[in-house]
């Protein structure tokens, strides 16, 4: 465990090193990252500027819900998602073999050498967005908290098993990074209360692709209204994790190379 | 010059635009499936729209002057729009200044912005009938989305317009990279600003008052916003209400403004460019 944790450390600082090469280049990419972000919320703040409205919701608690959402891609973007870039980059110039060959789970070493570090910008973001909405809405209790953070621990599951998913995609899939547009197109419904879909839509994001767990659950828990279904939401991201674990598998095993 | 070399000019200009375009739909082809994400991408992300309006509009009838039916069309709009006019020029460019391969064309006896344009060109025929019409024949009939242009003649030149601009756009981007090794942040700086301000997410009139008549100033509107609106047949910004032939006319300008910043970076960049090998 501590040997995985120093490698993990190690390819991170190997990633800050590389890229404080160019290092003005690194800063402007993490602050373009951070408005890059910020264009969902910009489009809300636009929105209610105008007079307009999501029924039912008030601006800061669709800000909630879409700065959970970006927190949770702010974590997941530069510690792990790297794996889906990592490997479809690896498969297609031929060098995922190094990773097969080292005496290390293949998993762990995609993450390990696929941090992301400007994908930094979009973890402060998060941090800035969902500071500003939880000023803004009536202080959550302890209990809520806690349930907050049960819920977001389970997205970043869901996130980690659309990274293997895509990852795995990008293994048969080859050199495609338009992967990339589908998650951010699918996941877009979970930057919005789920109330406004209709009810099938509802039900595919909560209990078949749980997308709605990556913003919209978790910030109802903190808004003191839990949404119908969370349990469900819960049995189906575990169900997804699991699935997604699976499918990186059974896309490894597909893998073929002529040794790089 | 004479009349003689100036046609063989355009003449030799056009065939390598022509062959560079055959190439690049060629080796574009191989890679369909990758376009053909456009066709999962396009439809989820305008249902995300569709819900998220009609849930706005459930309160009002029209949100900064425009019907629900207008802002669903807006959207549909732009989706099959982007298609068209989509471009990497910025991309390409800084790629090959980066590793030097940019010495190649030096050697060569074409410009690099035709071979460019030849790209284009070829990669956009390929998403025509891979992207283009698949999208919309899903927008006109799943969605019915309205995509009749009201002035067919006047929508197809703005489009065309917008083609180029976005190009030329894209391609002084690019020019950045003569003078710095690594434009990446700020190449996709640059590309946030201009989708933002070119209207691509969001009409221009749902921003303030004070940044729409900045905007007008601006040629991102000319990219996607104006062709658009070319296309629904009225245009309006910042409370300036033009005539669609008014309105494309400016684009015109806008499109040669953009040639001749293109030409002035261009003489200044290709000064600094040095390149060893490759």
């Amino acid at each position: 465990m501590i040997s995985n944790i120093r490698i993990h450390l190690q390819g991170i600082k190997t990633a800050l090193a590389s890229r404080m090469a160019y290092r003005g280049d690194f800063f402007m990419s993490i602050i373009i990252m951070l408005f890059e972000e910020m264009l969902i919320p910009l489009i809300t703040i636009l929105v209610y500027h105008n007079g307009a409205s999501l029924p039912g919701w008030g601006i800061y608690e669709v800000l909630l819900i879409q700065s959970i959402f970006l927190l949770a891609r702010g974590i997941a973007f530069p510690f792990f998602f790297g794996i889906v870039w990592n490997t479809i980059e690896r498969v297609r110039e031929g060098v995922f073999d190094l990773l097969l060959i080292k005496p290390k789970s293949v998993l762990f070493l995609a993450i390990v050498t696929g941090f992301d570090s400007e994908d930094l910008g979009k973890l402060v973001g998060g941090i800035t967005l969902f500071t500003l909405a939880v000023s803004r809405i009536p202080t959550p209790g302890v209990l809520e908290w806690v349930q907050f953070a049960v819920l977001f621990f389970i997205a970043l599951l869901v996130l980690f098993g659309f990274a293997l998913i895509l990852a795995g995609l990008g293994i048969v899939w080859i050199g495609n990074f338009r992967v990339y547009e589908i998650f951010f197109t699918v996941t877009n419904f979970g930057m919005y209360p789920a109330s406004l879909f209709s009810k099938g839509l509802q039900t595919l994001i909560t209990l078949i692709i749980p997308i709605a767990i990556l913003g919209y659950i978790p910030a109802t828990v903190l808004l003191g209204r839990p949404a119908a279904g969370t349990l469900g939401a819960v049995a189906a991201s575990i169900a997804f994790f699991s699935l997604s674990i699976w499918f990186w598998y059974w896309m490894q095993k597909k893998y073929t190379s002529a040794g790089g | 010059m004479n009349f003689a070399i100036l046609r063989n000019r355009i003449g030799y200009t056009f065939e390598v635009m022509k062959a560079t375009a055959f190439a690049t739909y060629k080796e574009w082809a191989a890679y369909r499936s990758h376009m053909a994400v456009s066709l999962l991408v396009s439809p989820i992300f305008f249902l995300t729209q569709m819900f998220i309006w009609r849930a706005i509009y459930s309160t009002r009838t029209t949100v900064t002057g425009l019907t629900l039916e207008q802002m669903l069309t807006y959207y549909g709009i732009t989706a099959i729009i982007n298609h068209l006019i989509y471009d990497s020029a910025d991309w390409n460019l800084q790629m090959l200044i980066r590793t030097g391969k940019f010495l190649t064309f030096m050697l060569r006896p074409i410009s690099h912005i035709s071979f460019a344009m030849g790209q284009k060109i070829g990669h956009r025929i390929l998403a025509l009938w891979v992207e283009f019409i698949p999208v919309y024949l899903l927008f006109l009939f799943v969605f019915k989305i309205k995509l009749i242009p009201a002035q067919p003649a006047w929508s197809i030149l703005s489009i065309i317009l917008s083609f180029v601009l976005l190009f030329l756009i894209n391609y002084c981007i690019g020019i950045i990279g003569f003078w710095l090794t690594k434009t990446e942040g700020i190449g996709r700086g640059f590309l946030v600003v201009r989708d933002i301000f070119a209207g691509s997410f969001v009409p221009l009139t749902l921003f303030p008052e004070f940044l729409q008549k900045i905007l007008f100033f601006l040629p991102f509107q000319f990219i996607t916003y104006v062709p658009i609106r070319v296309f629904i047949g009225s245009y309006d910004l910042a409370g300036i209400k033009l005539s669609i032939p008014e309105v494309v006319g400016l684009q015109a300008i806008a499109v040669i403004v953009m040639f001749v910043v293109y030409k002035l970076l261009w003489n200044l960049g290709i000064k600094r460019f040095t390149g060893v090998g490759a």
